[in-house]
């Protein structure tokens, strides 16, 4: 039973949402660490409220949310432990949209702490990919894609991505993980990384699934001054369609599972994204983070110590014990990145590179409808294996991701193949608010 | 003093009813921690929404003290940690203010930009607890260049600028706490910054001091300096050591502000007329002396009284009144004119009684004293307590002839040629007529018996 079918039996009353609600809940309890907080008293009691009444488009649909959405009276730590026990005031605009269409939120999902991540490993409670327990689910949003690709249950998950942490988890999970246009989904609510990048996703097992949850989600919010006005634009055919070839310098395994399922491409360069996008997009996120950061110092809201000393001793103490190694590093990172006399040449040459980035994207997309290349230059890799990557490394794991998350380009990374029994994701890429057009490629590419 | 270099950082807070980036009201509550919200205490996840009454207000300010006006501008993170800073950043603006390139009478203004306020700090004995009512609520800063070449002449200009601030609507002198300055003094020595300075008073003791201190003793090296307000001495914080560096950012969760030709038309319709222009159209108009001018026009309210008085009575007569008696009145009482309730139609009134002799000086004195208190027709008043001025030449004879025969000393001064002796008989008929005698009348009564 597809997501479409379970939302009409439970108009007609001929599927039980609580039934569905309590087996969800006992998956995500049995999955391997996709889940930070189970709000299971509260999805049992939505459920019951639905099942007899199913008000609402998404009527007793369940919904696993990643740790750094606000979900008010639930822990929303960010996958962190300055964070741990935090149960804000107040849900995301994101939630406030799904529950009033009736979804039921079942938990917070685990993620790298506040999205610092590649491979879900930066948090306390790593998640383990469902199709090989000893490799990654990828990240940041790795308990999301991670629990889609587990579950048996009809489900959406909510993402987020700021560099390429939809579209990762989704590649190395094998399931569709949606990145809209930066703006189209309101931040409100969400703890932020880098607030120029960050955007709320879905994921799903399906596209179809992904974009009704997108569906739902969007649209202009008072509450969040970056959010657009304009609405996802009309489905419009796809012409042509062209492979970006620098992505193509990937494992020949990888390339061929790609180009296997596309037909009809064109071939096209753009060097700038290959070179610069990774220190733009590392030099701005972080510069974002450091400053989004400095609030968490044990004084208003989660982890705190026994005041002892000034207030900067204090707050020293507190984000020395609670911050993670990577936390730090990117802090110290984006500092660095901002202080005056590197801010020139770091901070705002960053912003410069970016818009000679878009603008490198924007030609190309007068002449395309989508740009395609593999989501990920590997597959999930082993535990073992992360250990071993320096932090350079591990940053350039994103090298294919961070280009259109640096242009706001709404992206879709879906399940192309297999190497060595693990998923291959196929990322296509559309222009601002061109959503519509991943969809209709992506179905094509799924039915294949 | 003649080394004396002195520039000035105001911040005054706007009068908007909501904070700069929620709609926490920015009034109402003495409780701490109550006028708040997760925007302005900085929860995981809020997001600030810019309130475009603050930016209007800022706008306004800018184009009062000759600003040009940028035409986009932006928000930055202004990096810090302070317990009172709810975020750990302020938001401010940094690259690009809103108005640059000022000027106020010759003071040049280098930037007016908007920020938000912090909150407070309150430090009880051993503890110090932490009140966000404050917290987002607007500030406009304004920086000047070092032009100053006295304590005084900075005094002048920062009441100059209150002045404009009370026309646009932002500022009322009992808030006097709001505004707060760090003032950049160079004497012969090194450049001495002192900090968070709260009222004007404060802000000239602070620069006197200072100024004085450095006389005996210039400074060796960059220092900033506190004011302590008790003692009234300056100390040292810490020694400079380069400037501080803030780590500026965009503020990335707002976009760019366009400030559109039509945005300031529209603005510049709700500036009134400020002091300035108002003090030489005075003049101008009313034939006024240029110290009666100025004096009415550097208070908003008082300028309104006398324009309406103006246009009943004689202006030259109207200025001498409210610009000499009723502030007087209003000065020996400690009040000030904004929390009375006085009419011009009763000003009018009392001047017209004046004016056509029905009173006299003395007698209108005394009314305008009452009517500080509370308001009344001074010409019912006059009629019911018979206070008009007495001009029967019949009965002031009479008042007159009994003075003579009651101080014959006098008379006899007068007559050996002491002028003196003469004012002195006045006040004689005055006293016996309860201060209604008609002074002219009475003088040339006087002259003749005697």
């Amino acid at each position: 039973m597809n997501t479409k079918e379970y939302l009409e039996k439970v108009k007609s009353k001929e599927v039980s949402v609580v039934k569905t609600v309590e087996k969800i809940l006992q998956e995500a309890k049995n999955s391997p660490n996709h889940f930070t907080a189970i709000s299971k008293s509260y999805a049992l009691e939505q459920a019951e409220k639905i099942e007899k009444d199913p008000m609402g488009k998404l009527a007793g649909l369940p919904v696993s949310v990643k740790d750094g959405i606000c979900v008010r009276g639930i822990e929303s730590a960010a996958g962190s432990e300055i964070l741990k026990e935090y149960r804000p005031p107040f849900s995301a605009t994101v939630i406030n949209k799904l529950e009033k269409e009736g979804a039921i939120i079942i938990g917070k999902t685990s993620q790298d702490e506040f999205g610092f991540g590649g491979f879900s490993v930066n948090t306390k409670k790593i998640p383990r990919n469902p199709h090989d327990i000893t490799r990654s689910c990828g990240g940041s949003s790795g308990g999301a894609a991670g629990f889609t690709a587990f579950t048996t249950q009809p489900h959406l998950a909510l993402g987020e991505s700021t560099g390429g942490s939809i579209a990762n988890p989704a590649s190395f999970c094998g399931v569709a993980g949606l990145t809209p246009t930066y703006g189209l989904v309101s931040r409100y609510g969400l703890i932020d990384y880098a607030n120029s990048l960050d955007k709320i996703g879905t994921i799903g097992k399906k596209v179809s699934e992904a974009f009704l949850g997108l569906y739902h989600i969007a649209g202009y919010d008072e509450k969040d001054s970056t959010s657009l006005p304009q609405k996802i634009l009309p489905e419009k055919k796809i012409k042509k369609i062209a492979v970006i070839k620098e992505s193509l310098e990937v494992d020949k395994e990888i390339k061929d599972v790609i180009l296997s399922k596309i037909k009809n491409y064109d071939i096209i360069s753009l060097p700038l994204i290959k070179k610069y996008s990774i220190p733009a997009y590392y030099l701005i996120a972080l510069s974002e983070a450091s400053t989004n950061l400095a609030k968490y110092c044990g004084l208003r809201y989660g982890q705190t110590l026994p005041l002892k000393g000034n207030f900067n001793e204090f707050f020293t103490e507190v984000r020395s014990k609670f911050f993670s190694k990577e936390a730090k590093r990117r802090i110290i990172l984006g500092t660095f990145a901002r202080m005056s006399g590197f801010r020139d040449a770091y901070y705002l040459k960053a912003l410069k590179v970016r818009t000679l980035i878009l603008n490198e994207y924007k030609k190309a997309f007068k002449k395309y409808d989508v740009l395609i290349s593999p989501t990920m230059p590997i597959i999930a890799p082993k535990f073992d294996e992360i250990k071993k990557l320096s932090p350079l490394e591990n940053y350039m794991m994103d090298i294919l991701t961070v280009g259109p998350n640096l242009a706001g380009l709404p992206h879709l990374s879906i399940n192309a193949g297999f190497k060595e029994k693990m998923p291959v994701g196929i990322m296509l890429i559309a222009n601002h608010l061109e959503e519509e057009k991943l969809r209709t490629l992506g179905e094509e590419i799924e039915r294949s | 003093m003649s080394k004396f270099r002195c520039g000035i950082e105001a911040h005054i807070q706007l009068s908007t009813r909501s904070k700069t980036f929620c709609s926490c009201p920015t009034s109402g509550s003495e409780n701490p921690n109550t006028l708040v919200c997760p925007t302005c205490i900085g929860l995981p996840g809020s997001k600030p929404v810019l309130n475009k009454e603050a930016i209007t207000q800022a706008i306004k300010v800018a184009l009062a003290l000759d600003c040009t006006i940028s035409k986009e501008t932006f928000f930055s993170r202004k990096n810090y940690f302070y317990p009172d800073l709810a975020k750990d950043y302020q938001i401010s603006q940094y690259e690009i203010p809103i108005g640059t390139n000022g000027n106020l009478d010759g003071i040049r203004i280098r930037r007016v930009h908007l920020e938000e306020d912090p909150g407070a700090l309150i430090h009880k004995e051993n503890t110090c607890l932490i009140d966000y009512n404050r917290s987002g609520i607007p500030l406009i800063e304004i920086v000047t260049e070092p032009d100053f070449k006295s304590p005084n002449e900075a005094r002048l200009f920062l009441r100059k600028l209150i002045t404009i601030l009370e026309y646009l609507g932002i500022y009322t002198r009992r808030s006097e706490a709001t505004m707060k300055a760090d003032a950049n003094i160079s004497t012969v020595g090194e450049r001495i910054e002192i900090k968070n300075i709260t009222g004007l008073k404060e802000i000239e003791r602070a620069l006197d001091y200072e100024a004085a201190r450095q006389e005996k003793e210039p400074a060796r090296q960059q220092e900033t300096r506190g004011w302590d307000s008790e003692k009234g001495i300056t100390f040292l914080q810490r020694i400079k050591e380069g400037e501080s560096d803030y780590g500026y950012i965009f503020e990335s969760d707002l976009p760019k502000i366009e400030i559109t030709k039509q945005m300031l038309d529209e603005i510049k319709k709700q500036i009134p007329e400020l002091s300035l222009e108002k003090a030489s159209r005075f003049k101008k108009q009313y034939k006024l002396q240029p110290e009666d001018a100025e004096t009415l026009a550097a208070e908003k309210e008082l300028a309104e009284l006398f324009e309406q008085v103006a246009e009943e009575i004689d202006p030259i007569l109207a200025a001498k009144w409210l610009r000499r008696d009723l502030m007087k009145v209003l000065h020996y009482n400690k009040k000030e004119l904004k929390e009375i309730k006085i009419e011009a139609e009763h000003i009018i009134e009392l001047l017209t009684l004046l004016k056509e002799n029905k009173i006299n000086d003395a007698t209108a004195k005394d009314l305008l004293i009452k009517l500080i208190e509370k308001p009344f027709s001074p010409k019912g008043h006059v009629e019911r307590q018979k206070l008009g001025m007495i001009a029967s030449e019949g009965e002031l004879e009479r008042l007159c002839k009994e003075a003579i025969k009651n101080n014959k000393a006098v008379v006899e001064d007068y007559k050996s040629g002491k002028q003196e002796a003469l004012h002195y008989l006045m006040g004689q008929v005055m006293r016996l007529s309860g201060g209604k005698a008609n002074p002219k009348i009475t003088e040339k009564l006087l002259k003749k018996l005697l």
